[in-house]
Parts: structure tokens; sequence; C-alpha cells
């Protein structure tokens, strides 16, 4: 996460600050960058050992209930399931530095082409979950903290709460049943991409977005009102009231901006729990998006596919807490990297 | 002015929308597509190098074969225009229908067929490799008729050529059936009713199927794998869910046509909506397996096999399995499928009557069995292994036998299944499956009757009396004499406990009722169906 604030010394000039703050945040953010690459090698290398530990055989799996012991074994050496350790990771390690995340056991298809085209439905589940949360979560968490103590508070944390404890499967399950099949709104399941029109692609996102952004939404309101309750006794909050801002300024421009940068933190941190939900959301409104590759690769041993996704997903969460760090100076112009 | 502002933008808002949305495919009433969800993930389509039935199931549409069984599962001629054989069964010549052609525009030559037999008979244990063994030559005789020459009588050539278990022999061109049988093909070019749309194909999501102009479907009425396959279909859409509650969601909502496995538990609700039809699947249903392993002790001793048999009760399998719908299985004293020609009970005495589990633990006494832990490899992943896998530790204890339920998923059952070391050190001593019945209509496409030892099935059993038996059913001159060689077979088997049969049950399938001519048959059968 973010590093230490660091005080800098005053240049002479505005425009002269303000190109040694962008030049440091671009050394900073190629530093980051940079920094990825033994993070994700790790997690190669984690993945990989875990998965040739973990028992189950691809071979078995595509050779049918049926298959002989002899047939197993077979496919097993043509697929190249019966080289050493050291041998597999060398190959695969090799073939990643060159950008090939190699083919699918099953499918015979390259992973990358099998994220490519699982990605848009989960970018797409994702970005409309984040857009749903952020404008419910943080003027929930708003509204708790000034009318901290009344019936809109403890109804805010209730829904908190709520939020926090059913489980995602039974909110799509609900989601699905009332306004799909009972009130006929929305679609039970699938994906419709953008280019199929505006509409039909928001439709089928409704109510997945629904159901994976209740989590992320009850945790972002809570985190939300404690920063604005904490912000609200501020001495500065005292003197804006008595100069007689209103109290929608007060609230969205001056506190909330103060308070953004735990909300940011939580943010990015919630993320990971986006993409566990996701697994989960994706499988039960059958989304083709990476949750559900995932799940089926793990299910049928398909190492390069899992070793693929989990490569990605752990890319994509650094990239998400190098963008968090970067956002608190745009919060907290005092911070510097 | 605020108000008048918002109710612009929304409205502007509203008809961009309206704009952007162009019809959609899936969501249209067009009786020209088929929404189908079939029972899993179409991960590839390669029906020689992997067996799995969904494989089979959609390269039914894209391959065509040379026979194909129908609803009394008698091979007739499909691909074949005729054949002949020599008395003795051991010369085989077929000649290919005219106007045969691939989806690439290639016709469907003799060598084709070669190419794709030597594949199949690479992989196929139950019927390839038998005939593989007794083959002397495999001949192209000209572009239409080719050859099978063997060096032992084999009556049973156009059942082998047309069976439905998997691997069947599909056609494919030479130069993708010249693939190393081992290794998946990376063409999907077939001479079948449907070619496959490569380029729209998401695994674990969608396969879409577009309807093969260049078909020539045979003049006769279409009989499950027999017959004319006419499809009334431009594009068949199979849609992955994996979810059985969503897949059942989206039959009611009309964003599916067909789905081929609902859950059991959903069928109530299913039969509550009248725009949806309700029916068995698969006439010949499904046998449940009590796999046991002969290698090791305490299994190793017929005695407590034999114990086990005698305690256990398949109503309470069927009842885990299928739940308390009784239409839906049946108690099986036997090994093959009910309702099917060569069905018996012969010998069937131990598992019906009272369970006797005094008996049993004094036989498994008898047998010096002294509580060693009996491992028990349980994919709770696959609600039918894990009911039967629950009931399982429930009847060992009963019994006074020393359970180990190791609850795994079905990759991991199936790769330590194959392992023959000691259960202690990581073998097994039981895993639950079950077998289609249409792989249990006789002893050829059974691999699970197999009692050759080494060579068997996971489990291994070594029995002589049943080998002799499946031998002999090979060379049987006639229904009355195959029957006679099966109750003797269904006896030696039910003594020598290869397997404990759970059970016989069926499963359902919905669809919409603006289709039509939607079969009971093993397999979905697309030809014939229309949608009003």
């Amino acid at each position: 996460m973010g590093g230490d604030p660091k005080g800098r010394a005053p240049l002479r000039g505005s425009r002269g600050r303000r190109l040694l703050v962008e030049h440091t945040m671009l050394a900073y953010a190629a530093r980051r960058i940079l920094a990825t690459i033994p993070v994700v090698l790790l997690v190669a290398l984690f993945v990989f050992s875990l998965l040739y530990l973990a028992p189950g055989d691809p071979a078995a799996i595509i050779a049918g209930d049926q298959a002989t012991p002899a047939d197993v074994e077979r496919i097993r050496a043509s697929l190249g399931l019966d080289r050493p350790f050291l041998v597999r990771f060398g190959d695969w390690f090799f073939n990643v530095i060159q950008g090939d995340l190699g083919t699918s056991i099953f499918t015979n298809l390259p992973v990358s082409h099998m994220i490519a085209q699982r990605i848009g439905p989960t970018l797409s589940l994702m970005t409309f979950t984040l857009i749903l949360s952020l404008s419910t979560a943080i003027p929930m968490g708003v509204v708790a903290a000034w009318k901290h103590g009344s019936w809109i508070d403890r109804a805010v944390m209730m829904t908190a709460v709520f939020g926090f404890s059913t489980p995602v499967f039974v909110i799509g399950y609900l989601l699905a049943y009332i306004f799909a099949l009972r009130l006929d709104w929305l679609p039970v399941q699938g994906f419709t991409p953008i280019d199929q029109g505006l509409w039909p692609f928001i439709r089928n996102l409704i109510l997945p977005a629904v159901a994976l952004g209740l989590i992320y939404m009850a945790l972002i309101a809570r985190i939300t009102r404690a920063a604005m309750l904490d912000v609200l006794s501020q001495d500065y909050v005292r003197t804006a009231k008595a100069k007689g801002l209103g109290q929608g300024g007060i609230l969205f421009i001056h506190a909330l901006k103060n308070a953004a940068v735990p909300i940011a933190t939580i943010v990015g941190i919630g993320f990971a729990a986006l993409i566990g939900g996701a697994v989960v959301t994706e499988s039960v409104f059958a989304i083709p998006g990476l949750g559900r590759l995932t799940v089926d690769a793990i299910l049928r041993r398909d190492y390069p596919v899992i070793q693929g996704v989990v490569l990605l997903f752990s890319f994509v969460y650094v990239l998400v807490n190098l963008a968090v760090d970067l956002l608190y100076t745009v919060f907290d112009p005092r911070i510097r990297y | 002015m605020f108000r008048r502002e918002f109710l612009k933008t929304t409205g502007a808002a509203a008809m961009a929308a309206g704009t952007l949305a162009a019809p959609r495919l899936s969501l249209a009433a067009d009786s020209k597509v088929l929404r189908f969800v079939p029972q899993a993930n179409l991960a590839n389509l390669d029906p020689i190098w992997t067996t799995q039935y969904v494989v089979r199931n959609g390269s039914l549409l894209i391959w065509d074969t040379l026979f194909g069984v129908n609803d009394q599962l008698q091979p007739q001629p499909q691909m074949v225009e005729s054949y002949e054989s020599t008395p003795d069964f051991k010369v085989w010549t077929f000649k290919l229908r005219p106007g045969l052609k691939f989806h690439d525009g290639e016709p469907v030559l003799s060598k084709d067929v070669v190419a794709s037999m030597t594949r199949w008979m690479a992989r196929d244990s139950t019927m390839g490799v038998p005939i593989k063994k007794r083959l002397d030559a495999l001949e192209v005789v000209d572009d239409r008729t080719f050859r099978v020459k063997l060096n032992q009588s084999y009556p049973r050539m156009p059942f082998a050529l047309g069976k439905s278990s998997t691997p069947c022999l599909f056609i494919m061109p030479e130069r993708i059936a010249a693939t190393d049988p081992f290794k998946q093909i990376t063409e999907y070019v077939g001479s079948g009713p449907m070619r496959f749309k490569r380029d729209e194909w998401v695994p674990g999501a969608k396969a879409i199927f577009e309807k093969f102009d260049g078909y020539v479907p045979r003049p006769e009425k279409a009989n499950w794998l027999s017959g004319g396959k006419r499809i009334s279909f431009d594009r068949i859409e199979w849609q992955i869910i994996p979810d059985a509650a969503t897949a059942a969601g989206a039959l009611q909502a009309g964003e599916v046509d067909w789905v081929e496995t609902p859950s059991n538990d959903l069928i109530p609700v299913l039969k509550q909506n009248s725009k949806i039809a309700v029916d068995i699947a698969d006439p010949l249903g499904n046998i449940g397996s009590f796999r046991i392993n002969h290698l090791h002790p305490p299994f190793n001793d017929v005695r407590v096999r034999r114990a086990v048999q005698m305690a256990l009760s398949q109503e309470d399998y069927m009842g885990a399995v299928v739940g308390s719908d009784e239409t839906l299985w049946k108690t099986l004293p036997g090994f093959f499928t009910p309702d099917t020609p060569l069905y018996t009970e012969a010998g069937g005495a131990p598992l019906t009557g009272k369970r006797d589990y005094a008996g049993a633990k004094k036989l498994l006494a008898e047998a010096g069995y002294k509580d060693e832990p009996i491992i028990l490899l349980v994919a709770t992943d696959v609600a039918i292994t894990k009911a039967q896998g629950d009931v399982t530790a429930d009847l060992l204890k009963r019994i006074g036998m020393n359970v180990q339920y190791q609850a795994l998923d079905w990759g991991t059952v199936g790769q330590r299944r194959a392992s023959k070391e000691p259960p202690d050190k990581g073998g097994w001593h039981i895993f639950h499956t079950w077998h289609a019945g249409a792989d249990c209509v006789n002893p050829a496409p059974y691999t699970a009757i197999d009692s050759s030892g080494p060579t068997a099935w996971f489990g291994w059993p070594k029995s002589d009396a049943v080998q002799e038996k499946i031998a002999a059913w090979y060379s049987a001159p006639d229904l009355a004499a195959e029957k006679a060689i099966i109750a003797d077979l269904n006896k030696a088997a039910m003594e020598h406990v290869v397997y404990i049969p759970t059970g016989w049950f069926k499963g359902y399938q919905a669809w919409r009722t603006n289709l039509s001519g939607i079969t009971k048959a093993p397999f979905p059968l697309f030809w014939d169906v229309t949608k009003a």
C-alpha cells in the first residue's frame, strides 16, 4: 500500500512544484510497476508448485469414466504430465517470459485467447459493480455519519450488516427469483456484449452487479461513515458551518475529500473480494467471464489456464493497489512519494 | 427548470438506449434457432481422444457414423449403403452411400473411413481393440468401398461400427483421422448434419452449430442414431449453464428452449409451469455402482465382498440419489439394463429380500476382518457419487467396518482410483460411479463387468467364469443363446461380486412446449425437433 508521506522542500513557483511532483510520481509509478515483476513471478512459482502438489489428474478426466488405466497413462504421457517438476516449470516459465501462457489441456486453445474471450464480461461486471457500489455506498456512509445515531444511521448500518452476512449466491438467487422470474423485469442469466446494444448490456448486468456489489457496498458504507464521523468532529468543519456554508457543501466537498484516503484504501482492498465474488456471481448468473473460466479450469485441473488466470489476477491486483496509492496524492496533496 | 432539464436528459438517454439496442438473436423468438443447455461443458470436440458423453453428443451433430443404433439398439446402415460378410463373419465388405460430403466440400471416401477406423480401434477398448486384435487387413477397395479382413469370426461388426457407447466410430477426413489417437485433433470437420462454428466457440459458455446444407439424409424416418437426420434449425446454440437452478430459471423465463438434465429437486417447480414439458430423458437410465478394489485386503476375499452385498439396500441408495420420486428408479438384482432384450435377474438373490446385517458381520468375522480402515473415495462435487458415498459410509458402519470417508472432488477420485497401491499407501478400497444403461445392454460396451484382472476396469476384478461367459456371448448364434449366456454371466458376476449395482435410475429432461419432436434416448437427438 502507500508509502510513508515524505515532506519536500518547496520550490520556487507553482509550475516548478507541479513539475517536480509529476516527475517524482512518474518515477514512483515506474518503480512500482517494475516491482510487480518479481511479485508476479513469485506468484507464478507458488501457483505452479501448488498445482503440482495438489491431487487430481486431467488425463483421467479427459479419458472419461470408461477409459482403461492404460489409456489414462498414455494420455498423461502425451500431455507431458509425467515429466519432472523442474522440467515442466522450466518449460512453462520460459514460455511465459516470452508472453506465451501456453495452451489449454482440454480445449487445445491458447490460454491468452481464452482469457481474451472471457475478460470482457468480467471487466464489465466489475466496472458496473464498482460504479453501483461507490455511487450508493459513499452517499449512504456520508448520510449515516451526518445523521449519526438517528434511524437513518441505524438503517444504513443494518443494510451493511445484511450485506456482509449474506452470501453472494443467496442474494443472487433471491434477486433472480424476484426480478427475473416473478416480475419478469430482467433476464435470469447470460451476458450481452455492449456492441449488441447498451440496454441489453446493462439489463444483463444489473442483478449480478447488485448481488456482487452488496458486500462491497456494505464495506465502503461502513468505512465512509467511520471516516466521516472523524472528519465531521474537526474544527474546520465547525468553522465552515459557522461561516454559513450549506450542509451539502460541507459534507460532500470539504469533509468527504478529507475522509477519502481510508475510503480509497478500502476500495483497493475490497477489489480482491470483488474478484473472489465474481467467481460465484458468474456461476450463478451464467456469465462467461474469468471467474467461471477459473472454476472450470480448477475442477478439470487445466493447469495452464489456472496459471494464466492467476497470473493475470495477481498483476491486476498489484496495479489496483498502485492506482490507490497514487490516488492518495489527489485526495491529500501533503502526501508525496 | 431543473425538472424540465431532468426530463429532457432522461428522455434522451432512454431514446439513445433504445437506438443502441440492437435485436439479439438469442432472445429473439426465432423458430430457426434452438437454445439448448447440455449436461456439461463442451470443453473439446475430439470424440476419440476423450470419452465424455457431452463430447459424444456434440460430435453426433458434426460427424456421421457408418451405422447407427435404433431404439431397439439394433445397428442400421447410416453412411453405409450396403454391406456383406462371408458366412464365417471373417471378411466384411462395405459400400458408402453416394453423395456424402464433408463440411469443407470434399467427398467422403473409403480412405477416410480406413483412417477413422484405425484411430478408433486404437482407443475403443470394448470393441475397437478386439477388432484390431483379430485384424488381418483393413483395405480400400475403391472410393466408396472398403473391406475388413479378420482372422477370427466377428458377427457383431455392424454393432461395433454403430454403437453409441463412447468412443463411437465417427468418420473424419483422412488428414484429421491421421492424428495420434492419444492427442487431440485440431480441426472439427465432419460430414454430419451440422457444422461447428469454431469462431463462435467459447469453451465453458457456448458452442454453436450451423446447418450444413450439403448433408444428405437417408430417406427413412430418423430413429435414434439411424435414419434421416433432418434438422429444422439453421442454428443450434449450446449454452453452458453449470448451475442447475439458473438453468431451470432460464427455461422458465424462456431464455433457453431445452435443458438436457434439469435437477430432480427442481422438477416439481418445472412441472407446475404450463409452458414447460417434463419427461424422462433416457429410457435406458443408469446403473449406480459400488466399485470395489479386488487387489487388496480385505476385499480381495470374496467373503468380504459378499458381506457388503448381503447388507446393501438398493432402496437406500436410490432414495439418496434420486429422492422420493419412485417412478424414477427401481431395484436391480442384476448387471444389465432393465427393459432390454438381455436383461436378467438370474443369480440376483443376494441383492433382494431383507438385508442381513448379522449375516454380514458373521461373514466378515469368518474372513478375518479385524477393523482395518476401509478407504472410501467420495467425489463430493458430483451429487450422485456424494449421495452413494454417504449411504455406503453408513452401511459399512452398520456391519462393523472401520470406514474412512475421504471427501474429494471428481478430478482427484479420477486420479486416485487408477492407483493399484495398497490403500494405506495412497490406494483405495471403494469408490462410487454410475454406468449409462446404454453401455450395459450387452457385454461389448460394458467395461465395468470385464473381469480380466490387471487389464480390467478400475478395481481390477479377476474371474475366469465371468470372462468365459463374455467370450461365449461374442460367438452366440442367436438371441436365445445370447440370453442363456447372459443369465450365466449375471450369476457368475454376482457370485464373484465384480461390483455391486446400487440400483437403476433415470433422469428427466425439460423443454419449452413450443418445441415438438423431442425423443427419449440416451443422448439428445436434434433431428425432427421443431420450434413453433
